[in-house]
């Protein structure tokens, strides 16, 4: 059938359980994260329509470096469920955690799959290169010979999660196994040309998944991506930008101490070095585990774990001020850093409680941040820590 | 002799690789091989002691709970914190939110698939289905709208997850109107296991991966309506617990009694208990801490943890780095190739007093019986008399079984649940009591300690020595480093690889017992 009427699709939703009223709602939260206006959601409703039925897109998720918890994160979606994902949506011939054959049969259903080509790799985990690739074995070989024939005829690659972004925690000073990301081996591993969606922070964010699954297959487009191969809709604004908090933040209310009654009243959580100033990421609006919560309003700051080697460049996760490593030269303080790079401009910076944007000058450290003068302001009030 | 090989083994968190050696349909000898090496234990050197528990939670993604308070507790022994009495509760409620959420996505989505033959859920007549729901007093479901389901997806080709499953292998006992209670209960825990991860992630911003439990208390400050979105969803995880996990256990249990008689393992079980006390003292924690030694019988002795040491002679790392005890202990990787008579693993081998020790819900619920928990007491004598035959309920060594073992982690999540009820009803009761204190912070800058602790999966240690302000040795002992251990020094197997010796295998090729067996372990 090249094309479903509405009819057998709501068969098939009727067949799942899923009431009309169900299926409409799901496109409306879809519209909303794919950034569109709500007059789209019937738009959305009808590609949908159009695709449900169609044979099921192939999928190959393969673990790395992993802790499963992306693919724990992938179980606590929202609109559609898992089992719509698993069963209707797509088909996920090869996910270690949750498939049912093991062994030769699962290695099996991948190689067939691989195959046939026309599928979507999605890769969970760091990409392991320490001791010649052996520091992540799977069915006699390494993980990195496994990104290679995976990646080899995937129509695209899916990096889910911080750690098959660039590495993830695996990859924080001193990296002792050799963590990598994705992106980093693409030449070495022959898929540069294949089009690679970064989707960091630890662990990943099931609805962006979703979405960027549904831009790509049921609108039949990429979604926009930034520089570092980020789709902009998710990763265009900061934290801090979207918070909730930020109200207090300008007031200059700030909790000073963990499980104070300023956290009850949901005060600014700066001074206790909230990384949402230069984090890029909709966690705010997104918010997890079916919208519950999200870090920022359970009482904690926000450690970054969706920008770059963010267990290097956030830390310590407590305080607004860090201490940059140098290799040999031991720890370093930032002001120091920021005399050597940017000179007393860069200090004024740190003094302010920016000490982030000197060292991200420092490898390959998080964007630069693009501060407002009036926030500015706010921080020789707030100050840091 | 003839070896068989199961790499990956899926439906675990990791990569696990498994080799048996099978003769006359029995299997005589086993090797674990644990194929991720990420060096966290170094990772986390020279950093603020207070960032270990953000960053060593990401051991495990479906247990992070668990290593971000081991890790926690770590800091606050090393720097002498005693946290309040409000962040002791709402960790232990946490902490049992994650258990409620393994336990039934392990039973549900890992292994159920071993027990449970989809395919043979077509041929379940519907009527009969009712009929033996409530012979079984499990849940209803529209068992007609899942089969049809089931039968759209089977007809549309494309396998997606049950890609080369083991249908219709011969070790599958259900009949199929079980099998389709079971696939029903299978897609409503998938919904369940996400309504247990809501509560940490209304009580810990998220999961997996949670924020609060931060060294010297927690972040977080409970409100009303916080405690009411807690107290609905805690309802609904512990009625499918009821009305369905533990009848599904009995139920599908009946079929598989032949697994009391193999899958026994080293008969020595470890755990440091889990569930906080108001007095702090890890014997009188609710889930209590104990060792018990096969050869001493089914006695519980106190485990100290001065007597522990990890061996490395068939693991990846330098091998002058032997025997040491955890807070002396290094990790430097020193790979050379797999070889089942040197080195096959990237896990290491851990000892308590020498002997391998099983971590997990049964080692729990083994000490926690022989403690005299009442509520265990009363699950377990009951489990036990299901599991005999009228009038003459099995022993407790029953337990030390490859059934056993599934049935002490579902047995488990029901004691929990309960539990759980009784902890918010603490908690609310602190607050009306006016206690507002949530968090003290750290006296000491320098010092060294441990947080021993268990996770869903088992025993679960962290050891921390902090100088000059930052972490100076990190070290972790995990479940699946106690449960996975390759062989020590003196070549005794870990704990699977002798739960998998004797074990029939009926087909060798699809060896679908040894798959059980590794599941029953949760790795």
């Amino acid at each position: 059938m090249a094309q479903g009427s509405r009819e057998d699709v709501y068969d098939l939703l009727a067949a799942r359980g899923v009431s009309r009223r169900d299926f409409l709602r799901f496109c409306g939260t879809l519209t909303a994260m794919l950034g569109l206006s709500e007059a789209y959601a019937p738009q959305v409703a009808h590609a949908l329509e159009v695709a449900l039925p169609q044979p099921r897109k192939p999928v190959i998720w393969l673990g790395l470096g992993l802790c499963t918890g992306c693919t724990e994160s992938m179980a606590q979606i929202g609109y559609p469920d898992v089992p719509t994902v698993v069963l209707d949506l797509l088909s996920i011939n090869y996910w270690e955690t949750v498939t049912m054959a093991s062994g030769e049969s699962a290695e099996k259903a991948k190689q067939d799959t691989i195959d046939a080509g026309g599928y979507i790799a999605v890769v969970e985990g760091t990409v392991m290169e320490g001791a010649d690739g052996n520091t992540l074995r799977i069915a006699g070989k390494t993980g990195l010979e496994h990104l290679r024939e995976v990646a080899s005829k995937a129509d695209a690659i899916v990096a889910v999660g911080s750690c098959a972004v660039d590495g993830g925690w695996v990859r924080g000073r001193p990296n002792p196994a050799g963590g990598t990301g994705v992106k980093d081996v693409a030449g070495k591993l022959g898929f540069a040309g294949k089009p690679l969606i970064n989707i960091p922070t630890c662990p990943v964010n099931p609805e962006w998944i979703v979405a960027v699954v549904v831009d790509a297959l049921l609108l039949g487009k990429l979604p926009e991506l930034d520089e570092i191969g980020r789709p902009k809709l998710f990763f265009g604004s900061s934290i801090h930008d979207n918070c909730p908090r930020r109200g207090h933040f300008e007031n200059g209310e700030f909790v000073t101490e963990f499980g104070t009654p300023e956290e009850a009243k949901g005060y600014c959580l700066y001074k206790v070095g909230c990384k949402g100033p230069q984090t890029y990421t909709s966690c705010p609006i997104t918010r997890w585990n079916r919208k519950q919560s999200w870090c920022v309003e359970s009482g904690s700051p926000c450690i970054g774990c969706g920008n770059l080697n963010w267990t290097d460049n956030d830390a310590p996760f407590l305080n607004r001020v860090r201490d940059i490593p140098l290799g040999s030269l031991g720890n370093v303080k930032p002001e120091s850093v920021a005399y050597a790079v940017g000179g007393v401009a860069a200090v004024g910076l740190v003094a302010h409680g920016f000490g982030m944007k000197a060292a991200g000058r420092v490898g390959d450290g998080p964007p630069m941040e693009d501060m407002k003068a009036y926030d500015r302001k706010r921080m020789k009030k707030g100050g840091g820590k | 002799m003839a070896r068989t090989v199961i790499d990956p083994v899926t439906r675990i968190e990791g990569h696990l690789r498994v080799e048996i050696e099978v003769e006359n349909g029995v299997v005589t000898d086993a090797w674990a091989s644990g194929g991720l090496y990420r060096g966290m234990e170094t990772v986390l050197l020279d950093r603020a002691p207070e960032d270990a528990y953000y960053i060593a939670q990401r051991i495990c993604g479906v247990c992070p709970i668990s290593h971000g308070h081991a890790s926690t507790m770590s800091a606050e022994s090393a720097l002498g914190i005693k946290i309040p009495n409000n962040a002791r509760i709402i960790r232990n409620i946490i902490e049992g939110a994650e258990a409620l959420h393994s336990h039934v996505l392990w039973f549900y989505t890992l292994t159920a698939l071993d027990y449970v033959d989809v395919s043979s859920a077509l041929k379940a007549d519907i009527g009969k289905t009712y009929e033996l729901a409530k012979a079984a007093g499990t849940r209803p479901a529209d068992f007609k709208a899942i089969q049809e389901r089931l039968a759209k997806f089977v007809e549309g080709g494309k396998l997606s997850i049950f890609s080369q499953a083991w249908f219709g292998h011969p070790t599958y006992k259900l009949p199929p109107e079980l099998n389709l209670i079971a696939v029903a209960h299978y897609l409503e825990a998938l919904t369940i296991q996400g309504d247990a991860a809501e509560i940490i992630a209304i009580m810990g911003g998220k999961f997996p991966h949670f924020m609060t439990s931060i060294p010297g208390g927690t972040a977080w400050v409970p409100t009303e309506d916080k405690i009411s979105r807690i107290v609905y969803r805690l309802a609904k995880v512990k009625a499918f617990i009821d009305e369905a996990m533990i009848p599904d256990t009995l139920a599908i249990a009946a079929f598989y009694k032949d697994a009391l008689g193999y899958g026994k393992g080293v008969g020595n079980f470890l755990s440091w208990g889990v569930y906080e006390d108001a007095s702090f003292d890890p014997k009188k924690r609710f889930m209590p801490r104990g060792a018990i030694f096969a050869k001493n019988g089914l006695t519980v002795s106190d485990p100290k943890q001065e007597n522990l040491a990890e061996y490395v002679d068939h693991s990846w790392y330098d091998q002058a780095e032997d025997g040491l005890n955890p807070a002396q202990g290094k990790t430097h990787m020193a790979f050379s190739e797999y070889s089942t008579d040197k080195q096959y693993s990237w896990v290491k081998a851990p000892r308590l007093d020498g002997e391998p020790m099983e971590a997990g819900p049964l080692s729990r619920m083994l000490v926690a019986y022989l403690s005299g928990n009442e509520a265990v007491k009363t699950i377990v004598d009951g489990a036990l008399a299901a599991l005999g035959t009228p009038g003459k309920p099995a022993p407790a060594t029953a337990l030390v079984s490859l059934l056993g073992r599934v049935a002490a982690r579902n047995l488990e999540a029901k004691v929990i649940a309960d539990q759980m009820v009784v902890w918010m009803t603490e908690l609310i009761e602190a607050l009306k009591g006016g206690d507002s204190k949530f968090f003290e912070p750290a006296r000491a800058a320098d010092g060294s300690g441990a947080g021993l602790w268990e996770a869903p999966r088992g025993a679960l240690g962290h050891w921390m020595t902090v100088k000059g302000g930052k972490i100076s040795a990190y070290q972790a002992i995990t479940p699946s480093t106690w449960d996975m251990s390759p062989r020590d020094k003196a070549g005794k197997r870990g704990p699977l690889e002798e739960a998998l010796v004797g074990a029939p295998i009926m087909d060798a090729e699809k060896p679908m017992e040894a798959l059980r067996i590794v599941h029953s372990f949760d790795p």
